[in-house]
């Protein structure tokens, strides 16, 4: 299944939930924001959320700024 | 003491946390700067280079934590942000702010005080960066702020509080805290908007941007205590006139 993370391609083996997205990608889960076509996940669902084909994927991170 | 949606900080010194020149430079000017509220922003991901966890040092400092949603340009990117902002940190408060204009990083006051709406009504606590408008941090007020965040001068431009007349009316009227933020460039600044009546300021850049950042921090912290017990003493009334301070005795006339 190919799905786009921040505008980049992934290809991903079905089925695939955000939280193992997530741990694929070892991403730090702590200060990470995900939402899936313009729809913020909460954290909680990230286990429960199943990526389908062509999803856009955005991470956003918590940075320091004033 | 500062009390933000019902939550007591005794200091009145709010960190940014931007241009630190590095993660431990960024710790040691939080502790030396007592700050009990620091704010943080929210960037793309990039997965080729990923940056230092800044976080996990903050949140063991025992710091609150307030993201912003700088870099947006419109309500609905504000509104957006702070949802991601919620997850990624697992507050409701937000530092709004709405800046389309790159030059001056000035803040939209019919954007801010629309996302201000949505948000309260979304459950946030929402302390909006707007202009230093009196009739506006009215209108913020009335939205369910939090707080409001008049600006002193342009974000990072170190010219103080150059909006000094507006300030002083918007302090007057507020039933909510006033934190300056933006613009303070020196500990007398922060001092002189505490003297004013502000409830706090938001300080990074006079900081961060210091040739010793962390002794600028404990500068900062000094000058806000010192601008809190002027306030809390009452400041002697000003005059246009001379009035002695010592005995005006003829003592000497009989020389």
């Amino acid at each position: 299944m190919r799905i786009t993370l921040n505008q980049q391609p992934q290809q991903l083996a079905e089925p695939c939930t955000l939280q193992q997205l997530v741990e694929q990608l070892q991403l730090n889960p702590n200060g990470l924001a995900l939402a899936i076509n313009q729809t913020v996940i909460s954290k909680r669902e990230w286990a429960r959320t199943t990526l389908q084909p062509d999803d856009q994927v955005a991470a956003f991170q918590i940075v320091t700024g004033g | 003491m500062l009390n933000l949606a019902g939550v007591q900080l005794e200091s009145p010194l709010l960190l940014g946390t931007g241009k630190f020149a590095s993660a431990a430079q960024l710790m040691a000017a939080v502790t030396a700067s007592g700050t009990e509220l620091v704010t943080l922003a929210m960037k793309r991901l990039d997965l080729q280079h990923q940056s230092d966890d800044i976080l996990t040092p903050l949140q063991q400092l025992g710091v609150r934590l307030l993201p912003n949603t700088s870099g947006a340009k419109t309500a609905s990117e504000a509104i957006f942000a702070a949802e991601l902002a919620r997850e990624a940190l697992g507050t409701h408060w937000l530092k709004l702010e709405i800046h389309p204009d790159p030059r001056y990083l000035l803040p939209d006051p019919i954007e801010t005080l629309q996302a201000a709406h949505e948000l309260v009504k979304r459950g946030f606590v929402v302390l909006p960066y707007c202009p230093a408008d009196p009739v506006l941090c009215k209108r913020l007020e009335e939205a369910g702020c939090a707080a409001v965040m008049p600006l002193g001068a342009p974000i990072g431009s170190n010219q103080g509080l150059q909006t000094l007349a507006m300030l002083e009316i918007i302090i007057e009227q507020a039933t909510v805290p006033v934190i300056i933020d933006a613009g303070l460039g020196a500990p007398s600044h922060a001092c002189q908007a505490l003297e004013l009546g502000a409830s706090a300021v938001l300080v990074n850049t006079a900081i961060a941007s210091a040739a010793d950042p962390v002794a600028m921090a404990t500068g900062f912290r000094l000058a806000c205590q010192a601008g809190v017990h002027a306030r809390r003493s009452g400041l002697a009334a000003t005059s246009s006139q001379a009035h002695a301070s010592s005995p005006l005795t003829h003592f000497l006339e009989t020389l």
